[in-house]
């Protein structure tokens, strides 16, 4: 009895708050039908069906999704792609109406053909109006979800904002050393080499740490600097695509030229000499101890480590331009890429294959787009000049993400389209100057969206791409360390790469990319 | 202490008595068709308890060794996790070959023997040598202490350990290379260099593993007759004669079955050692067939080659096992089975 008047307080609530509800025309269903559902993110390892965003969508939309998660406390990885939870899901043998996870692109464009998830293509032509709009717009993206046979099997999680990573450097030390910022490569090689010689701490010691990174692989994009190239999306180690053809950063002559130089900054000092097992409290460390002098990292994150100054006497860390490379180009490797691997699937013992589609369909309309970024109104956030803004209670609360994640909102594991406004809103000041004055140039490249292999396409990938991606690693790290010279043993290490069918891997991406995005 | 009604010869006299039983149906021909039976289904009823208390292991058995046995044919097929074992097509040897043609599979079965045989050259008499010194150790207090420390890493977990390693190491705060330093030497970043990964892994290991190791020694140490050491007290031995004539052929037996149950596992190097250690820059000699599955099978969801890859580490552990307990058991009739 207790139970039910406490519901119903909250529906009549939440009822009073959110004026929406009281029109009925995002109802899919008449009487409420209960779906089951599948999800697992890194970030929130278990689905709760009583956030307030999905209260919302239940009363707005009549579809009640029930948690049949399997695996909850498993995380699928951003970085090794694993994807346990789902592995051990279709291993039981029983998939849940809905699946939703990081990750879950190559998952169902694998088993979906087989018959595990529901194909999409007609569903979305037929009963989802809003997604389909948005990918008649936006057909590249259509082409990047797709299974090799053509067919959809997912709905992504899409994200939204231009800028990922940038260049960061203690501009108080420039100041302290009366230098300039560095405007190009030499400029910048000049300016890690006063922050090794020139004491810039003004500690007495030479223990500056010039040039750091959390994760090793940023390191090997400063061969951009060099006109190399080194990861083709924002997996580490991708492949690239340029002008219609595929290929792989580390076989460019500018990546040769780029490790070449990097070696000789890591035997002079300038770059962290633990630099590949430092790992990711290499930033939070190397700032705090007053070490770090620049890097390449996100700008929001490394941008609050501004409140640093606090305690270091000074200390200011802002963003610059990427510096103009040995051509006089600047480029900036990294952005946050068009669609993620990471969406919701329909699982092919779902009976309500329209009304899902139709649910997911929700989510990518106004009101449900800002339900899954914003969460709920009044609750989190309040309509101003026709916009939603964060209520400030709601921003005091503590990490935003992680308060929205608590909320159900901005979960990744659900398709939806980012609205940036939301994260914009509490970017921290340093960040924002940064990402204004990358607003000002154009230093972005496109993104390798993937593509998606037949059966015998697969085969090759599988056998090859392994152990050429071992061996190119292998001879990277000992360049770099100094095992070697990468001038001298380029022809034998493409020679090597052929050897163990290179070639042949290019081709069936080459083959895979052009059935999928169209030659 | 019984009386010597109800026994005989140290036996229970009733136990005497069906062995009697036993024995005559067994010259009885006419029932020979059913004698095993008959006689397993007496020798249950009489020892069922020591069968409940063995109940637990088989069925631990049964379920995660032996039913997983089943899966192994995924080897030879091309195994689909929604297909499922059965609904997979067949491959026959495809697997393996792709496996023997990959030079990178070959560098991780030389990688695993070297750093095994490492291990075992090293790693394997360390605890014995422990367990040999602790023994000697008189002040009980000093003693027990000295072993609690070297017990200690075993119970540390190898994320924990290779944090350790990793500092310990480190080029530039790490205590190995301030000494270096203080000796004159130039640093050296240790985790990176290929020649020096397997002696920092297998003395990580010793250095883990050697205190733990040393229990079942100074178990069997605990175990040698007292009686053989007053007697040589009195014949005048000293310490030293004591140890190498009477504690460590006392215990060879011990050290033979370890050795062979090592031998074993020759395979299987501690691999989420391996993997929180090693770089690209060291898969020369670090990459083991294990770390290897892991990169190529499991990241990448092909279950059906690390089920080929495991499969072929188990066959040649067999084949070592075999090995090891024939060649015990010819030269010291010390044997597993």
């Amino acid at each position: 009895m207790r139970r039910l008047t406490l519901a119903a307080a909250l529906l009549t609530g939440s009822a009073i708050t959110t004026p929406a509800i009281a029109d009925d025309h995002l109802r899919i269903v008449e009487e409420p039908l209960e779906l089951t559902i599948q999800m697992n993110h890194a970030r929130y390892p278990v689905y709760e069906e009583d956030w307030p965003v999905e209260r919302v969508a239940r009363e707005m939309t009549g579809i009640h999704l029930i948690n049949d998660t399997v695996g909850a406390n498993m995380r699928t990885d951003e970085n090794t792609g694993r994807t346990e939870a789902l592995n051990l899901m279709l291993a039981s043998g029983d998939i849940p109406d809905i699946v939703g996870s990081s990750r879950i692109r190559d998952f169902v464009n694998q088993y979906g053909p087989e018959g595990a998830f529901v194909p999409l293509n007609d569903l979305i032509a037929e009963h989802a109006p809003n997604i389909a709009a948005y990918y008649a717009e936006r057909p590249d993206i259509e082409a990047a979800v797709k299974a090799a046979d053509g067919q959809m099997y997912y709905i992504p999680y899409l994200p939204d904002g231009k800028y990922g990573r940038a260049y960061w450097i203690r501009t108080d030390w420039l100041d302290a050393l009366g230098l300039e910022m560095p405007q190009t490569v030499e400029e910048y090689e000049a300016v890690l080499r006063a922050f090794k010689t020139q004491d810039p701490n003004g500690n007495g010691e030479a223990d500056e740490v010039p040039f750091f990174v959390r994760q090793w692989p940023e390191l090997i994009r400063l061969v951009t600097l060099w006109d190399g190239r080194a990861h083709g999306s924002d997996t580490y180690h991708d492949f690239l695509v340029e002008d219609g053809k595929i290929s792989h950063g580390y076989i460019g002559e500018g990546y040769r030229d780029g490790i070449s130089n990097l070696a000789r900054w890591y035997a002079d000092g300038l770059i962290d000499a633990e630099i590949f097992t430092r790992g990711s409290s290499a930033r939070d460390f190397l700032l705090s101890e007053n070490l770090g002098g620049s890097t390449h990292d996100w700008f929001a994150s490394t941008g609050g480590y501004n409140r640093l100054s606090s305690e270091i006497e000074g200390f200011r860390f802002e963003a610059f331009v990427p510096p103009a490379s040995v051509s006089g180009k600047r480029v900036e490797e990294h952005r946050r890429i068009l669609v993620k691997p990471d969406g919701w699937a329909i699982g092919y013992t779902n009976e309500h294959p329209v009304e899902t589609i139709r649910y997911f369909d929700f989510f990518f309309s106004e009101e449900g787009r800002r339900l899954a970024n914003f969460g709920v109104e009044g609750e989190h956030y309040e309509m101003v000049d026709g916009a939603p803004v964060f209520t400030q209670a709601f921003l005091d609360q503590g990490p935003v993400n992680r308060s929205l994640y608590q909320a159900g909102a901005q979960l990744q594991a659900r398709g939806y389209y980012m609205d940036y406004a939301y994260e914009w809103q509490w970017t921290n000041e340093f960040a924002k100057a940064g990402i204004e004055l990358y607003d000002q140039g154009d230093y972005l490249i496109p993104d390798f969206l993937g593509v998606a292999f037949t059966e015998d396409e697969q085969k090759v990938y599988d056998r090859t791409w392994g152990s050429i991606r071992d061996y190119m690693l292998e001879r990277q790290q000992s360049w770099i360390l100094g095992n070697g010279d990468v001038m001298a043993d380029w022809d034998g290490y493409i020679a090597q790469l052929d050897g163990m069918g290179m070639q042949d891997l290019l081709e069936v991406m080459q083959s895979a990319y052009e059935r999928q995005y169209g030659g | 202490m019984t009386d010597r009604n109800t026994d005989v010869g140290g036996i229970p006299i009733e136990e005497v008595v069906i062995e009697a039983k036993e024995a005559l149906r067994d010259r009885s021909p006419a029932r020979r068709g059913e004698t095993s039976w008959t006689r397993l289904w007496d020798h249950l009823r009489r020892e069922w308890q020591i069968y409940l208390m063995l109940l637990p292991t088989i069925i631990w058995f049964i379920v995660f060794l032996y039913k997983p046995m089943y899966g192994l044919q995924i080897a030879f097929k091309d195994y689909s996790i929604f297909r499922g074992v059965a609904g997979s097509p067949w491959v026959g040897w495809e697997h393996f070959e792709t496996l023997f043609s990959n030079d990178q599979f070959l560098r991780a079965v030389k990688n695993t023997i070297t750093i095994s045989f490492y291990n075992l050259l090293f790693g394997f008499p360390a605890p014995i040598i422990l367990a040999l010194m602790f023994n000697e150790v008189l002040h009980a207090t000093y003693k027990r202490t000295a072993q609690t420390i070297v017990y200690l890493p075993h119970f540390i977990s190898s994320v924990i350990i290779s944090g350790i390693v990793i500092t310990a190491f480190s080029p530039t705060a790490g205590i190995v290379n301030t000494v270096l330093d203080w000796l004159g030497f130039d640093a050296v970043y240790f985790l990176t260099q290929p020649e020096w990964f397997r002696p920092i892994f297998v003395g990580t290991g010793i250095w883990q593993e050697a205190g733990f190791g040393s229990i079942v020694f100074l178990a069997a140490i605990a175990g040698v007759n007292p009686s053989l050491y007053e007697s040589a007290v009195v014949d005048g031995a000293n310490r030293w004669q004591m140890m190498w004539r009477i504690t460590v052929p006392s215990i060879l037996p011990t050290i033979l079955i370890m050795l062979i149950i090592r031998i074993g596992n020759i395979m299987e190097v501690s691999f989420e050692l391996v993997i929180l250690l090693y770089q690209p820059a060291t898969y020369e000699t670090a990459d083991v067939v294990n770390t290897w599955v892991y990169r190529q099978g499991l990241q990448s969801g092909q279950y059906d080659l690390a089920a080929a890859a495991g499969l072929f580490n188990a066959v040649v552990a067999f084949v070592l096992v075999m090995t090891a307990n024939t060649l015990s058991r010819r030269f010291s009739r010390t044997s597993l089975w």
